[in-house]
Protein backbone atom coordinates (compact mmCIF):
# COMPACT_ATOMS: atom_id res chain seq x y z
CA UNK A 1 0.00 0.00 0.00
CA UNK A 2 2.81 2.38 0.98
CA UNK A 3 4.66 1.53 -2.24
CA UNK A 4 1.54 2.38 -4.28
CA UNK A 5 1.20 5.72 -2.51
CA UNK A 6 4.86 6.53 -3.11
CA UNK A 7 4.54 5.57 -6.77
CA UNK A 8 1.44 7.73 -7.18
CA UNK A 9 3.18 10.67 -5.49
CA UNK A 10 6.22 10.22 -7.70
CA UNK A 11 4.16 10.07 -10.88
CA UNK A 12 2.23 13.16 -9.83
CA UNK A 13 5.44 15.03 -9.10
CA UNK A 14 7.02 13.99 -12.42
CA UNK A 15 3.86 14.99 -14.31
CA UNK A 16 3.54 18.35 -12.64
CA UNK A 17 7.23 19.19 -12.83
CA UNK A 18 7.29 18.34 -16.53
CA UNK A 19 4.15 20.21 -17.41
CA UNK A 20 4.88 23.39 -15.48
CA UNK A 21 7.92 23.99 -17.62
CA UNK A 22 6.05 23.54 -20.86
CA UNK A 23 4.99 26.43 -23.01
CA UNK A 24 1.25 26.94 -23.39
CA UNK A 25 -0.34 24.74 -26.02
CA UNK A 26 -2.83 25.85 -28.58
CA UNK A 27 -6.21 24.21 -28.61
CA UNK A 28 -7.27 22.59 -31.90
CA UNK A 29 -9.47 24.46 -34.28
CA UNK A 30 -11.98 21.67 -34.90
CA UNK A 31 -14.32 19.60 -32.78
CA UNK A 32 -12.98 17.19 -30.17
CA UNK A 33 -14.34 13.74 -29.42
CA UNK A 34 -12.47 12.10 -26.54
CA UNK A 35 -13.11 8.40 -26.09
CA UNK A 36 -11.54 6.27 -23.40
CA UNK A 37 -11.77 4.39 -20.16
CA UNK A 38 -12.82 5.56 -16.73
CA UNK A 39 -11.63 4.09 -13.43
CA UNK A 40 -13.69 4.98 -10.38
CA UNK A 41 -13.40 4.10 -6.70
CA UNK A 42 -15.94 4.96 -4.04
CA UNK A 43 -14.18 5.85 -0.82
CA UNK A 44 -14.32 2.79 1.47
CA UNK A 45 -16.31 0.84 -1.09
CA UNK A 46 -16.30 -0.59 -4.59
CA UNK A 47 -14.10 0.00 -7.59
CA UNK A 48 -16.16 0.49 -10.75
CA UNK A 49 -14.68 0.87 -14.20
CA UNK A 50 -16.04 1.47 -17.66
CA UNK A 51 -16.02 3.62 -20.76
CA UNK A 52 -16.40 7.34 -21.27
CA UNK A 53 -16.72 9.78 -24.14
CA UNK A 54 -16.97 13.55 -24.30
CA UNK A 55 -17.49 15.99 -27.12
CA UNK A 56 -16.59 19.65 -27.55
CA UNK A 57 -17.32 21.93 -30.46
CA UNK A 58 -15.52 25.21 -31.26
CA UNK A 59 -18.82 27.06 -31.18
CA UNK A 60 -19.69 25.68 -27.76
CA UNK A 61 -18.28 28.05 -25.11
CA UNK A 62 -14.93 28.31 -26.91
CA UNK A 63 -14.45 24.57 -26.59
CA UNK A 64 -14.25 24.74 -22.85
CA UNK A 65 -17.54 22.94 -22.45
CA UNK A 66 -17.57 19.17 -22.95
CA UNK A 67 -20.72 17.08 -23.09
CA UNK A 68 -20.15 13.47 -22.15
CA UNK A 69 -21.51 9.99 -21.65
CA UNK A 70 -20.10 7.32 -19.34
CA UNK A 71 -20.93 3.81 -18.33
CA UNK A 72 -19.16 2.37 -15.31
CA UNK A 73 -19.87 -0.86 -13.53
CA UNK A 74 -18.64 -2.98 -10.66
CA UNK A 75 -18.72 -5.91 -13.13
CA UNK A 76 -15.41 -4.51 -14.44
CA UNK A 77 -14.22 -3.71 -10.93
CA UNK A 78 -14.83 -5.21 -7.52
CA UNK A 79 -17.57 -7.59 -8.71
CA UNK A 80 -15.35 -9.13 -11.40
CA UNK A 81 -15.13 -12.80 -10.44
CA UNK A 82 -16.24 -12.08 -6.87
CA UNK A 83 -19.41 -12.14 -4.77
CA UNK A 84 -19.68 -8.35 -4.76
CA UNK A 85 -22.92 -6.80 -5.95
CA UNK A 86 -23.10 -6.12 -9.66
CA UNK A 87 -24.13 -2.53 -10.22
CA UNK A 88 -24.22 -0.21 -13.20
CA UNK A 89 -23.94 3.57 -13.48
CA UNK A 90 -25.11 5.41 -16.61
CA UNK A 91 -23.95 9.04 -16.65
CA UNK A 92 -24.56 12.10 -18.81
CA UNK A 93 -22.20 14.92 -18.00
CA UNK A 94 -21.35 18.52 -18.71
CA UNK A 95 -17.71 19.41 -18.02
CA UNK A 96 -16.07 22.80 -18.07
CA UNK A 97 -12.30 23.06 -18.62
CA UNK A 98 -10.66 26.21 -17.34
CA UNK A 99 -7.45 27.60 -18.83
CA UNK A 100 -7.72 25.86 -22.23
CA UNK A 101 -4.14 26.81 -23.14
CA UNK A 102 -2.62 25.15 -20.10
CA UNK A 103 -1.23 21.65 -20.13
CA UNK A 104 -2.81 20.95 -16.73
CA UNK A 105 -6.32 22.37 -16.71
CA UNK A 106 -8.64 22.66 -13.74
CA UNK A 107 -12.01 21.22 -14.54
CA UNK A 108 -15.49 20.94 -13.07
CA UNK A 109 -18.16 18.51 -14.17
CA UNK A 110 -21.77 17.82 -13.34
CA UNK A 111 -23.04 14.27 -13.81
CA UNK A 112 -26.62 13.09 -13.81
CA UNK A 113 -27.73 9.58 -14.56
CA UNK A 114 -29.16 6.30 -13.41
CA UNK A 115 -27.89 3.67 -10.98
CA UNK A 116 -29.02 0.05 -10.84
CA UNK A 117 -27.82 -2.72 -8.51
CA UNK A 118 -28.56 -6.38 -9.18
CA UNK A 119 -29.16 -8.72 -6.25
CA UNK A 120 -28.76 -12.40 -7.08
CA UNK A 121 -31.51 -13.62 -4.71
CA UNK A 122 -35.12 -12.64 -5.62
CA UNK A 123 -35.80 -12.45 -1.86
CA UNK A 124 -34.21 -9.00 -1.95
CA UNK A 125 -36.36 -7.66 -4.80
CA UNK A 126 -38.25 -5.46 -2.35
CA UNK A 127 -35.09 -3.62 -1.24
CA UNK A 128 -34.18 -0.38 -3.05
CA UNK A 129 -31.84 -1.07 -5.94
CA UNK A 130 -32.22 1.77 -8.41
CA UNK A 131 -31.68 5.47 -8.04
CA UNK A 132 -31.15 8.63 -10.05
CA UNK A 133 -27.59 9.90 -9.91
CA UNK A 134 -26.39 13.47 -9.46
CA UNK A 135 -22.80 14.32 -8.70
CA UNK A 136 -20.50 17.32 -9.06
CA UNK A 137 -16.85 16.56 -9.78
CA UNK A 138 -13.76 18.72 -9.47
CA UNK A 139 -10.28 17.91 -10.64
CA UNK A 140 -7.44 18.40 -13.06
CA UNK A 141 -6.90 17.34 -16.63
CA UNK A 142 -3.47 16.65 -18.05
CA UNK A 143 -3.82 17.67 -21.70
CA UNK A 144 -0.46 17.45 -23.51
CA UNK A 145 0.03 18.56 -27.11
CA UNK A 146 -1.19 15.22 -28.42
CA UNK A 147 -4.80 13.93 -28.54
CA UNK A 148 -4.41 12.34 -25.07
CA UNK A 149 -6.21 13.51 -21.95
CA UNK A 150 -5.72 12.17 -18.44
CA UNK A 151 -8.34 13.43 -16.08
CA UNK A 152 -8.38 12.92 -12.31
CA UNK A 153 -11.13 14.24 -10.10
CA UNK A 154 -13.05 13.81 -6.90
CA UNK A 155 -16.83 13.63 -6.93
CA UNK A 156 -19.73 13.60 -4.54
CA UNK A 157 -22.92 11.63 -5.06
CA UNK A 158 -25.74 13.84 -3.82
CA UNK A 159 -28.11 10.86 -3.68
CA UNK A 160 -27.04 7.79 -1.67
CA UNK A 161 -28.62 4.95 0.24
CA UNK A 162 -29.44 5.53 3.91
CA UNK A 163 -30.91 2.22 4.97
CA UNK A 164 -34.45 3.44 4.47
CA UNK A 165 -34.42 4.86 0.95
CA UNK A 166 -31.94 4.44 -1.87
CA UNK A 167 -29.67 1.53 -2.75
CA UNK A 168 -27.29 0.70 0.09
CA UNK A 169 -24.29 0.32 -2.19
CA UNK A 170 -24.46 3.88 -3.50
CA UNK A 171 -21.70 5.71 -1.61
CA UNK A 172 -21.12 9.47 -1.45
CA UNK A 173 -17.49 10.29 -2.23
CA UNK A 174 -15.61 8.85 -5.18
CA UNK A 175 -12.39 9.48 -7.03
CA UNK A 176 -12.03 8.82 -10.72
CA UNK A 177 -9.38 8.80 -13.38
CA UNK A 178 -10.19 8.75 -17.06
CA UNK A 179 -7.78 8.28 -19.93
CA UNK A 180 -9.13 9.38 -23.29
CA UNK A 181 -7.99 9.91 -26.85
CA UNK A 182 -9.35 12.46 -29.27
CA UNK A 183 -10.49 10.31 -32.19
CA UNK A 184 -11.02 13.30 -34.47
CA UNK A 185 -7.37 13.03 -35.34
CA UNK A 186 -7.08 16.18 -37.39
CA UNK A 187 -7.24 18.14 -34.20
CA UNK A 188 -5.39 18.09 -30.89
CA UNK A 189 -6.63 18.89 -27.43
CA UNK B 1 -8.27 40.48 4.82
CA UNK B 2 -5.95 37.49 4.53
CA UNK B 3 -5.19 37.71 8.25
CA UNK B 4 -8.89 37.69 9.10
CA UNK B 5 -9.47 34.63 6.92
CA UNK B 6 -6.49 32.87 8.51
CA UNK B 7 -7.79 33.65 12.00
CA UNK B 8 -11.26 32.43 11.07
CA UNK B 9 -9.80 29.22 9.69
CA UNK B 10 -7.77 28.70 12.85
CA UNK B 11 -10.86 29.31 14.97
CA UNK B 12 -12.89 26.79 12.95
CA UNK B 13 -10.07 24.25 13.20
CA UNK B 14 -9.78 24.92 16.91
CA UNK B 15 -13.48 24.31 17.46
CA UNK B 16 -13.38 21.24 15.24
CA UNK B 17 -10.39 19.74 17.00
CA UNK B 18 -11.54 20.72 20.45
CA UNK B 19 -12.97 18.52 22.65
CA UNK B 20 -13.78 16.23 25.29
CA UNK B 21 -17.39 15.17 25.42
CA UNK B 22 -19.68 16.44 28.16
CA UNK B 23 -20.00 13.13 29.98
CA UNK B 24 -22.12 12.93 33.12
CA UNK B 25 -22.19 10.27 35.83
CA UNK B 26 -25.69 9.38 34.65
CA UNK B 27 -24.21 7.98 31.46
CA UNK B 28 -22.59 4.63 30.81
CA UNK B 29 -19.69 6.66 29.44
CA UNK B 30 -19.02 8.22 32.85
CA UNK B 31 -17.09 5.40 34.50
CA UNK B 32 -19.53 5.08 37.40
CA UNK B 33 -22.20 2.92 35.75
CA UNK B 34 -21.00 -0.47 34.57
CA UNK B 35 -22.54 -3.35 32.74
CA UNK B 36 -23.95 -5.74 35.40
CA UNK B 37 -22.09 -8.69 33.88
CA UNK B 38 -18.89 -7.17 35.23
CA UNK B 39 -20.18 -7.48 38.81
CA UNK B 40 -21.95 -10.82 38.41
CA UNK B 41 -20.46 -12.73 35.51
CA UNK B 42 -22.07 -15.97 36.72
CA UNK B 43 -25.49 -14.44 36.00
CA UNK B 44 -24.55 -13.80 32.37
CA UNK B 45 -21.93 -16.33 31.33
CA UNK B 46 -22.63 -20.07 31.34
CA UNK B 47 -18.91 -20.78 31.62
CA UNK B 48 -18.91 -18.96 34.96
CA UNK B 49 -22.28 -20.25 36.19
CA UNK B 50 -21.62 -23.92 35.39
CA UNK B 51 -17.87 -24.31 34.87
CA UNK B 52 -18.00 -28.08 35.51
CA UNK B 53 -21.13 -29.37 33.76
CA UNK B 54 -22.48 -32.87 34.20
CA UNK B 55 -22.57 -34.99 31.03
CA UNK B 56 -26.25 -34.07 30.55
CA UNK B 57 -25.58 -30.38 31.10
CA UNK B 58 -22.65 -30.48 28.68
CA UNK B 59 -24.97 -31.77 25.94
CA UNK B 60 -27.52 -29.02 26.44
CA UNK B 61 -27.38 -26.31 23.75
CA UNK B 62 -25.69 -23.07 24.75
CA UNK B 63 -26.37 -19.81 22.93
CA UNK B 64 -23.67 -17.17 23.14
CA UNK B 65 -25.50 -13.87 22.59
CA UNK B 66 -23.35 -10.90 21.55
CA UNK B 67 -24.44 -7.29 21.37
CA UNK B 68 -23.66 -4.49 18.95
CA UNK B 69 -21.30 -1.52 18.81
CA UNK B 70 -21.64 0.82 21.83
CA UNK B 71 -24.27 -1.44 23.44
CA UNK B 72 -24.11 -3.79 26.42
CA UNK B 73 -25.52 -7.14 27.55
CA UNK B 74 -28.79 -5.23 27.94
CA UNK B 75 -29.41 -5.81 24.24
CA UNK B 76 -30.22 -9.49 24.86
CA UNK B 77 -31.91 -9.15 28.29
CA UNK B 78 -35.34 -9.47 26.70
CA UNK B 79 -34.38 -12.78 25.14
CA UNK B 80 -33.35 -14.06 28.57
CA UNK B 81 -36.60 -12.75 30.07
CA UNK B 82 -38.64 -14.29 27.25
CA UNK B 83 -36.97 -17.66 27.80
CA UNK B 84 -37.31 -17.39 31.57
CA UNK B 85 -37.91 -20.58 33.52
CA UNK B 86 -37.01 -24.12 32.58
CA UNK B 87 -35.57 -23.99 29.11
CA UNK B 88 -34.02 -26.38 26.69
CA UNK B 89 -30.91 -24.26 26.36
CA UNK B 90 -28.46 -22.11 28.28
CA UNK B 91 -27.90 -18.46 27.42
CA UNK B 92 -24.51 -16.79 27.73
CA UNK B 93 -24.63 -13.00 27.35
CA UNK B 94 -21.18 -11.74 26.42
CA UNK B 95 -20.05 -8.18 27.04
CA UNK B 96 -17.80 -7.18 24.14
CA UNK B 97 -14.30 -6.01 25.05
CA UNK B 98 -13.98 -2.27 25.66
CA UNK B 99 -17.74 -1.97 26.20
CA UNK B 100 -19.85 -1.38 29.29
CA UNK B 101 -17.18 0.37 31.35
CA UNK B 102 -16.27 3.95 30.44
CA UNK B 103 -15.72 6.28 27.51
CA UNK B 104 -11.95 6.07 27.99
CA UNK B 105 -11.93 2.28 27.99
CA UNK B 106 -14.11 2.29 24.91
CA UNK B 107 -11.89 4.83 23.16
CA UNK B 108 -8.80 2.69 23.69
CA UNK B 109 -10.37 -0.52 22.44
CA UNK B 110 -9.98 -2.10 19.01
CA UNK B 111 -12.35 -4.41 17.17
CA UNK B 112 -10.01 -7.26 18.10
CA UNK B 113 -10.72 -6.43 21.77
CA UNK B 114 -14.45 -6.43 21.09
CA UNK B 115 -14.20 -9.83 19.43
CA UNK B 116 -11.86 -11.34 22.05
CA UNK B 117 -14.65 -11.53 24.64
CA UNK B 118 -16.64 -13.82 22.33
CA UNK B 119 -13.66 -16.08 21.74
CA UNK B 120 -12.90 -16.24 25.47
CA UNK B 121 -16.40 -17.42 26.33
CA UNK B 122 -16.43 -19.88 23.44
CA UNK B 123 -13.07 -21.35 24.48
CA UNK B 124 -14.11 -21.58 28.14
CA UNK B 125 -17.28 -23.46 27.18
CA UNK B 126 -15.42 -25.86 24.90
CA UNK B 127 -12.80 -26.44 27.58
CA UNK B 128 -15.54 -27.14 30.12
CA UNK B 129 -16.92 -29.83 27.84
CA UNK B 130 -19.97 -28.20 26.26
CA UNK B 131 -20.60 -29.80 22.89
CA UNK B 132 -23.55 -27.90 21.43
CA UNK B 133 -22.75 -24.21 21.14
CA UNK B 134 -24.51 -21.66 18.93
CA UNK B 135 -23.69 -18.03 18.32
CA UNK B 136 -26.22 -15.21 18.24
CA UNK B 137 -25.02 -11.75 17.22
CA UNK B 138 -26.71 -8.42 16.71
CA UNK B 139 -25.46 -5.58 14.54
CA UNK B 140 -21.66 -5.26 14.81
CA UNK B 141 -21.42 -8.68 16.43
CA UNK B 142 -22.67 -10.01 13.10
CA UNK B 143 -19.53 -8.66 11.47
CA UNK B 144 -17.36 -9.93 14.34
CA UNK B 145 -18.79 -13.45 14.03
CA UNK B 146 -18.38 -13.48 10.25
CA UNK B 147 -14.77 -12.42 10.69
CA UNK B 148 -14.31 -15.18 13.25
CA UNK B 149 -15.44 -17.73 10.65
CA UNK B 150 -13.45 -16.29 7.76
CA UNK B 151 -10.27 -16.04 9.85
CA UNK B 152 -10.35 -19.80 10.41
CA UNK B 153 -10.91 -19.57 14.15
CA UNK B 154 -13.12 -22.67 14.10
CA UNK B 155 -10.79 -24.70 11.89
CA UNK B 156 -9.26 -26.61 14.79
CA UNK B 157 -12.09 -26.24 17.27
CA UNK B 158 -15.54 -27.58 17.88
CA UNK B 159 -17.71 -25.94 15.22
CA UNK B 160 -20.72 -23.92 16.36
CA UNK B 161 -24.07 -25.64 15.69
CA UNK B 162 -25.57 -22.53 14.14
CA UNK B 163 -24.81 -18.83 13.76
CA UNK B 164 -27.77 -16.47 13.95
CA UNK B 165 -27.42 -12.82 13.02
CA UNK B 166 -29.98 -10.14 13.87
CA UNK B 167 -29.58 -6.95 11.82
CA UNK B 168 -25.92 -7.65 11.08
CA UNK B 169 -23.97 -4.73 9.69
CA UNK B 170 -21.60 -4.93 6.76
CA UNK B 171 -22.70 -1.73 5.05
CA UNK B 172 -23.60 1.16 7.35
CA UNK B 173 -26.76 3.12 6.61
CA UNK B 174 -24.98 6.35 7.46
CA UNK B 175 -22.50 6.47 4.61
CA UNK B 176 -20.50 9.23 6.31
CA UNK B 177 -18.82 6.38 8.23
CA UNK B 178 -16.84 5.81 5.03
CA UNK B 179 -15.18 9.19 5.65
CA UNK B 180 -14.47 8.74 9.35
CA UNK B 181 -10.75 8.33 8.72
CA UNK B 182 -10.72 11.85 7.29
CA UNK B 183 -13.23 13.79 9.37
CA UNK B 184 -13.04 11.72 12.56
CA UNK B 185 -9.77 13.18 13.87
CA UNK B 186 -11.16 16.70 13.33
CA UNK B 187 -14.32 16.01 15.28
CA UNK B 188 -13.01 13.73 18.04
CA UNK B 189 -16.29 12.04 18.84
CA UNK B 190 -19.90 11.73 17.72
CA UNK B 191 -22.94 12.16 19.92
CA UNK B 192 -26.02 9.97 19.67
CA UNK B 193 -29.57 11.07 20.27
CA UNK B 194 -31.04 8.70 22.81
CA UNK B 195 -33.09 8.82 25.98
CA UNK B 196 -31.69 9.27 29.47
CA UNK B 197 -32.60 5.65 30.19
CA UNK B 198 -30.75 4.45 27.13
CA UNK B 199 -27.73 6.49 28.20
CA UNK B 200 -27.28 4.00 31.05
CA UNK B 201 -26.97 0.96 28.80
CA UNK B 202 -25.63 2.39 25.54
CA UNK B 203 -22.69 4.76 25.18
CA UNK B 204 -23.89 8.30 24.55
CA UNK B 205 -20.64 9.41 22.91
CA UNK B 206 -18.84 7.51 20.21
CA UNK B 207 -15.09 8.17 20.04
CA UNK B 208 -13.95 8.56 16.46
CA UNK B 209 -11.23 6.00 17.14
CA UNK B 210 -13.87 3.34 17.72
CA UNK B 211 -15.76 4.38 14.60
CA UNK B 212 -12.56 3.91 12.65
CA UNK B 213 -12.27 0.47 14.22
CA UNK B 214 -15.84 -0.24 13.16
CA UNK B 215 -15.11 0.90 9.62
CA UNK B 216 -11.98 -1.30 9.59
CA UNK B 217 -13.77 -4.48 10.59
CA UNK B 218 -16.65 -3.79 8.19
CA UNK B 219 -14.18 -3.38 5.32
CA UNK B 220 -12.42 -6.62 6.24
CA UNK B 221 -15.68 -8.53 6.41
CA UNK B 222 -16.98 -7.03 3.15
CA UNK B 223 -13.82 -8.09 1.36
CA UNK B 224 -13.99 -11.56 2.95
CA UNK B 225 -17.56 -11.88 1.69
CA UNK B 226 -16.47 -10.81 -1.78
CA UNK B 227 -13.99 -13.69 -1.79
CA UNK B 228 -16.48 -16.05 -0.17
CA UNK B 229 -16.89 -17.32 3.39
CA UNK B 230 -17.50 -21.02 4.00
CA UNK B 231 -19.07 -22.08 7.28
CA UNK B 232 -17.46 -24.87 9.30
CA UNK B 233 -18.74 -28.37 8.60
CA UNK B 234 -22.09 -29.00 10.26
CA UNK B 235 -22.73 -25.31 10.96
CA UNK B 236 -25.74 -23.42 9.60
CA UNK B 237 -26.48 -19.71 9.46
CA UNK B 238 -29.58 -17.57 9.44
CA UNK B 239 -29.80 -13.81 9.01
CA UNK B 240 -32.78 -11.80 10.30
CA UNK B 241 -32.79 -8.33 8.76
CA UNK B 242 -35.13 -5.36 9.11
CA UNK B 243 -36.29 -4.16 5.71
CA UNK B 244 -35.60 -0.58 6.77
CA UNK B 245 -32.80 0.18 9.18
CA UNK B 246 -31.11 3.52 9.77
CA UNK B 247 -28.00 1.89 11.27
CA UNK B 248 -27.22 -1.32 9.37
CA UNK B 249 -28.19 -0.95 5.73
CA UNK B 250 -30.46 -3.84 4.66
CA UNK B 251 -28.10 -4.42 1.75
CA UNK B 252 -25.80 -5.97 4.39
CA UNK B 253 -28.05 -9.05 4.22
CA UNK B 254 -27.56 -9.18 0.44
CA UNK B 255 -23.78 -9.17 0.85
CA UNK B 256 -23.90 -11.89 3.51
CA UNK B 257 -26.28 -13.99 1.43
CA UNK B 258 -24.14 -13.70 -1.71
CA UNK B 259 -20.87 -14.22 0.14
CA UNK B 260 -21.57 -17.07 2.58
CA UNK B 261 -22.12 -20.76 1.96
CA UNK B 262 -22.35 -23.79 4.20
CA UNK B 263 -19.59 -26.40 4.08
CA UNK B 264 -21.57 -28.44 1.53
CA UNK B 265 -22.08 -25.37 -0.68
CA UNK B 266 -25.71 -24.71 0.28
CA UNK B 267 -26.97 -21.15 0.68
CA UNK B 268 -27.62 -19.71 4.11
CA UNK B 269 -31.11 -18.75 5.31
CA UNK B 270 -32.24 -15.12 5.28
CA UNK B 271 -35.49 -13.63 6.55
CA UNK B 272 -36.43 -10.03 5.87
CA UNK B 273 -38.41 -8.57 8.75
CA UNK B 274 -41.13 -5.99 8.22
CA UNK B 275 -39.59 -3.50 10.63
CA UNK B 276 -37.88 -0.12 10.67
CA UNK B 277 -35.99 -0.76 13.92
CA UNK B 278 -32.32 -1.54 14.21
CA UNK B 279 -31.92 -4.70 16.31
CA UNK B 280 -35.68 -5.06 16.34
CA UNK B 281 -35.41 -7.79 18.98
CA UNK B 282 -34.57 -5.13 21.57
CA UNK B 283 -37.74 -3.19 22.40
CA UNK B 284 -37.21 -2.09 25.99
CA UNK B 285 -36.51 1.65 26.42
CA UNK B 286 -37.71 2.49 22.92
CA UNK B 287 -40.08 5.44 22.64
CA UNK B 288 -42.80 3.81 20.61
CA UNK B 289 -43.46 0.14 20.16
CA UNK B 290 -46.19 -1.25 17.97
CA UNK B 291 -48.02 -4.56 18.16
CA UNK B 292 -46.15 -5.53 15.01
CA UNK B 293 -42.82 -4.89 16.78
CA UNK B 294 -43.84 -7.25 19.59
CA UNK B 295 -44.91 -9.87 17.08
CA UNK B 296 -41.60 -9.58 15.24
CA UNK B 297 -39.66 -9.95 18.47
CA UNK B 298 -41.59 -13.01 19.64
CA UNK B 299 -41.47 -14.66 16.22
CA UNK B 300 -37.72 -14.20 16.01
CA UNK B 301 -37.06 -15.42 19.56
CA UNK B 302 -39.16 -18.50 18.79
CA UNK B 303 -37.32 -19.10 15.53
CA UNK B 304 -33.91 -18.64 17.19
CA UNK B 305 -34.76 -21.37 19.68
CA UNK B 306 -36.09 -23.58 16.89
CA UNK B 307 -32.85 -23.13 14.93
CA UNK B 308 -30.74 -23.96 17.97
CA UNK B 309 -32.74 -27.01 19.07
CA UNK B 310 -33.25 -28.70 15.72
Amino acid sequence: MRKKCLLAALLTWVTISKTIGQPPIHPPAGAVLDVGIRFQKSISFYTENGITAQYAHPKLVSKRLFLGLSYITSRLGTAFQSNAIKQDNFLVSAGYYFRPNWVVRPMARLNVGYFAAHYANPLFDELPKTSPLASPEFGLCYCPDVPLKINASIGYNLLTGNGVTGPGTLYPVFVQTSVTWNILKNSKN
Amino acid sequence: MKTVICLLLLAVMGIACSSEPAITTEMLDGGTLFDPSIYKPESYLVSKAIPNPTPDQAKKPVIIACHGYSATTFEWDEFRAWANGPTDFYLSQVLLGGHGRSYDDFKKSTWHDWQAAIMEEYDRLVKSGYTNISLLGSSTSGALLLELVSSGYFANRLAPRTILLVDPIVVPSDKSLSLVGLVGPMLGYFETQQSVSEDKVFFHFRPQETLQQLQNVLTIVRKDLEKGITLPSGCTMKVYKSKKDSSADPVSAVLIDQGTKTADGSPIAVELIDSELHVYTRLNLRDQITVKDRQNQTATFTDIVRQVLR
